[in-house]
């Protein structure tokens, strides 16, 4: 094994430096052109002023003192960039790349200097991260901050946008960098590559004007809120699962805890952390590549609102307007509406973070006395057998395989049941011989008492695995699913059912699932 | 997943995320009229199991408003949940 791992490592890692390299050799050009061009426009510029000038000044007498000083300006320059006299706020390469953007009265001149002087962190480079990323580098954010602790996987590509095949295994904010480099080289960009935690979040938070949170997880989203609070940032915070997407504007205005006339914070909005174990992640439960692009570009969208609206000095906040009213946008890809805008509450009077009685303090959270993980829950792997109920995916390969020692009977697949209990769509995708598809979804409804469903073609469905299973009282059962969670819970479920005969009849299941069956028996069997 | 407009003497109930997952709906009808801080034992009496699962940690809304059926507020807990009224229930989304 090991010699393989090495080698695709090394492939891996060349491809990665030879995308790299790639990126920055075209990097390079495009800078090479951009200043060839711009000392060309130069020239044409100097060259052609005066002459085009139709003062029809004599130059018998001289140089016309207008020129004068113009004509030294020339002759003086040396070859290398020199700093332009500042004659416009922007630069002149600015005015043409934002032209689209600064000619819109939401954005003007004004709110292109607020966005060139503004800092945004980013904290996730993923899903939501890079489309947000993207357009607030192209919108000309002066500094982007990105935070992030993983590297970039194949299964990634289809929605984080800024990262390539050529750089999977680079780390994702070191791969943001080139993509957003690439795509607007007058934005600086700080890295900060490691995972968020609480005793570095206030520190990190600190230096930015306005914070993104696109992370994946309920902790993570209740620390950053708990830190903007505390720091007075506004958050703009946005999710995406399966098809389904939410975001919120939060903190915003981002006045001091206690304040009422503050916008409301995460806190407000979902006190209580979903339980841990009906949180699913991308990985498990999907995503579209769309929905959380669409979810991520409208934080951009906020994001450059909140920022271009910003006042900076007393007098201009007096006559702004208020920002809008707090509100919790869902998107639901598949309905219709897609979009449906639901009107939210200002600042819940007992908010743990925002409230006059707030328990959530700056200490509290760089110390770790508040603990995150453990407010939300943490999920622990699913223990839930004993070892005599579990079989290593080696022991089951023989039990399929081999001819058994004892009997010398050939296998067959009909001595056992193997019962794969992952839903239809990820069964239909791949699945072993001769299993039998009854999903973990249709497992876990059915109750071991007598059901109490008012829906009767419901109860009947569910009833049906049972009494198949019911049929063949001598098969052992043997359950697997996609890691080796779902199929303990289910042979509990079978055993409360009865299944199991008073212990006649063996059920267990396979340890570490289907991806335990690739990586040690079937190197073919399809990873997702 | 179109809201169509209720029967009458039913609200119409929207199920988001894993709420939908839960119930396997997207939306339903259901006998208004209810009382707002009620709506998650009807629930549970329909769907087993939902309110420790899924509801303890939604957001609810009625019109597109949000409420706190389980606060201490008594403008919400009073509140009637009327015949003709679109209920949404939230829960939060954490992926990205």
């Amino acid at each position: 094994m090991a010699p393989t791992s090495i080698i695709e490592s090394l492939r891996q890692q060349i491809a990665s430096c030879e995308a790299q390299l790639r990126d920055l050799r075209s990097q390079l050009a495009e800078a090479e052109h951009s200043q060839k061009e711009q000392r060309e426009q130069d020239r044409l510029r100097h060259a052609t002023g005066p002459s085009s000038d139709p003062l029809g000044h004599d130059m018998t007498y001289g140089i016309h003192d207008d020129f004068r000083s113009e004509v030294f300006a020339v002759l003086s320059q040396v070859e290398d960039e020199r700093p332009p006299p500042r004659r416009w706020p922007l630069d002149r390469h600015e005015y043409r790349r934002y032209g689209r953007q600064l000619i819109m009265p939401e954005i003007g001149l004004q709110g292109q200097l607020r966005l060139k002087n503004a800092s945004v962190l980013i904290v996730g480079v993923g899903g939501l991260g890079c489309p947000a990323a993207a357009y607030l580098a192209g919108a000309g954010v002066g500094t982007l901050g990105l935070v992030d602790g993983d590297t970039v996987e194949e299964s990634n590509l289809h929605r984080q946008i800024l990262h390539s095949t050529g750089r999977v295994g680079m780390t994702k904010v070191d791969s943001a960098r080139v993509a957003l480099n690439s795509l607007n080289p007058n934005v600086r960009l700080v890295p900060h590559s490691s995972r968020l935690a609480p005793e570095t979040a206030i520190s990190t938070f600190q230096q930015y004007d306005l914070v993104l949170d696109c992370t994946d997880t309920p902790a993570s989203r209740y620390l950053i809120s708990d830190t903007c609070v505390l720091l007075g940032k506004t958050l703009v915070s946005a999710s995406a699962l399966r098809t389904d997407g939410q975001l919120m504007v939060l903190n915003n205005p981002p006045r001091p805890p206690g304040d009422t006339s503050g916008g409301p914070c995460y806190r407000c909005v979902f006190p209580k952390p979903p339980p841990p174990e009906s949180v699913v992640s991308c990985g498990d439960g999907g995503i579209l590549g769309p929905v959380v692009g669409v979810m991520g570009v409208l934080q951009a969208l906020e994001a450059i609102k909140v920022l271009t609206r910003a006042t900076q000095s007393p007098a201009e906040s007096l006559s702004a307007p208020p920002p809008d009213p707090p509100s919790l946008l869902i998107f639901s890809a598949y309905s219709n509406p897609m979009f449906r805008s639901i009107r939210l509450r200002a600042r819940k009077p007992k908010c743990a973070a925002c409230s006059a009685q707030a328990s959530v303090t700056s200490e509290a959270v760089s110390s770790g006395s508040l603990d995150y993980v453990q407010f939300c829950g943490a999920t622990n792997p699913v223990d839930a057998l004993s070892p005599s109920e579990r079989i290593s995916v080696e022991n089951y390969a023989k039990v399929r395989l081999d001819v058994n020692p004892f009997t010398g009977m050939e296998p067959s697949k009909d001595s056992h049941i193997l019962v794969d209990t992952r839903e239809k769509v990820q069964y239909d995708l791949c699945s072993l011989e001769g299993s039998v598809n009854i999903p973990f979804s249709i497992v876990s409804g059915t109750s071991a008492a007598r059901a109490r469903w008012s829906d009767n073609s419901q109860t009947s469905g569910e009833q049906d695995w049972v009494s198949e299973l019911r049929r063949h009282p001598d098969k052992p059962i043997f359950v697997v699913c996609r890691l080796g969670n779902d199929s303990q819970l289910t042979v509990k479920k079978m055993k409360e059912l009865g299944l199991d005969n008073g212990g006649q009849r063996w059920i267990g299941d396979l340890k570490g699932g289907l991806r335990a069956w690739r990586d040690v028996i079937d190197k073919d069997f399809p990873e997702y | 997943m179109a809201s169509k407009k209720s029967p009458s003497g039913h609200f119409s109930i929207l199920y988001f995320a894993a709420a939908s997952t839960f119930t396997g709906k997207a939306t339903e009808h259901l006998p208004a009229p209810v009382k707002a801080s009620e709506l998650f034992a009807r629930l549970e009496e329909r769907y087993a199991g939902i309110k420790e699962k899924v509801l303890s940690s939604c957001a609810v809304t009625v019109n597109l408003e949000y409420i706190d059926v389980e606060g201490d507020e008594v403008a919400d807990l009073d509140r009637v949940i009327e015949e003709g009224d679109e209920v949404a229930i939230i829960p939060p989304v954490s992926s990205g």
